[in-house]
């Protein structure tokens, strides 16, 4: 009776791990898919301006008053990408983490969230030849690392990331509202 | 007496065959001479990874390296202008747990050809897909040559 019920919190806690293990096929990621305009129109906007480093420089003092540091930049392709270090604990992880742990008898111990490291990388770049007009694109990710956990017998050490693209608009809105008030421009949707 | 020998001889010869087996595996494999020899495979790794487009803006083929980049999804992660050389990530969603990496050199052959070398890589193991390399191929061919594609071609 004892050997069923360690056999099924084995099959459960496999099925939780593989449940978020699915390969991708890589050519699938260099191929156009229906959500890049979506996000590149989210991720996107112009400035009616010629002068690109002065974009580039309030692009900068922009993600420092968001708190990142700069930690790369190229003039010449008008790149900048800075990051920032914050905790990642939720109150909902601890809580699902005792439920799970209390329903599966305490035989799985799912990890949280300890740390994150949230990035931006922006281009800044002239749209047509006489470079009166520029576009910037930024993206935010974010790496999180987690705590360690257990899987019946099996101790998870801690450590493990995982990666994520940021995709709430309401941040890129913010960051290109700040932006347009530093350069006193108006941010152009595309 | 010489039952106790027969037996140490005979315990020596079993320690020796057993130990053999676990020396060799402790024996470091030598690198073979011709590691770093080009490969016929390689050669065609090669010519699958480089494209030449004819251009003679060193800057613009830069930025159209990134933007192709950028409309695949991917973030850029390095760039450099003095080496023409551009390296960008994408997770591989929607699972958060691989990575695709690229590294894009860009190099003026003459003075109106510009050669691009393209690596890509997943996780730790290099990509030899050749379609993975067309697609991004013709991501920058799009950026590269957007103005031009918008007027009808004879």
């Amino acid at each position: 009776m004892a050997g069923k019920g360690r056999a099924f919190a084995t099959i459960v806690a496999l099925a939780f791990l593989s449940g978020c293990i699915a390969h991708t096929e890589p050519a699938e990621l260099f191929a156009l898919t229906p959500d890049i305009p979506k996000n590149r129109a989210m991720q996107t906007r112009m400035f009616e301006t010629p002068n690109e480093r002065e974009l580039l420089s309030a692009s900068a003092a922009v993600l420092q008053d968001l708190g990142f540091q700069v930690e790369e930049s190229q003039r010449q392709v008008g790149f900048l990408r800075a990051t920032k270090e914050r905790s990642a604990r939720e109150y909902g992880q601890y809580i699902r983490q005792v439920l799970v742990l209390i329903l599966s008898l305490g035989k799985l111990m799912q990890p949280v969230d300890l740390h994150q490291k949230i990035a931006a990388s922006l281009i800044a770049r002239p749209l047509n030849a006489e470079a009166t007009r520029q576009e910037v694109r930024i993206m935010f990710y974010r790496v999180v690392w987690q705590g360690d956990g257990q899987v019946d017998n099996q101790y998870i050490p801690p450590g493990e990331q995982h990666m994520e693209m940021i995709r709430d608009p309401e941040i890129y809105q913010q960051f290109f509202a700040k932006l347009s008030k530093a350069v006193f421009l108006e941010a152009h949707r595309i | 007496m010489n039952k106790s020998r027969l037996h140490i001889t005979l315990l020596g010869l079993g320690l020796l065959l057993a130990g053999s087996p676990l020396l060799q595996s402790c024996a470091v494999p030598q690198p073979a001479p011709d590691l770093l020899a080009p490969t016929e495979a390689q050669m065609k790794i090669r010519s699958l990874q480089t494209r030449t487009f004819d251009l003679t803006d060193r800057n613009a083929a830069i930025r159209g390296v990134i933007a192709s980049l950028q409309d695949l999804g991917f973030i850029i992660e390095r760039a450099n202008e003095g080496l023409g050389l551009v390296t960008a990530a994408r997770f591989a969603e929607p699972n958060y747990y691989d990575v695709v990496t690229i590294t894009v050199t860009v190099r003026q052959e003459t003075a109106d050809k510009m050669s691009f070398r393209a690596n890509a890589i997943y996780n730790n193991k290099p990509i030899e897909d050749p379609k993975v390399y067309q697609n991004f191929f013709a991501a920058l061919q799009r950026a590269l040559f957007l103005s031009q594609e918008s007027t009808p071609s004879p």
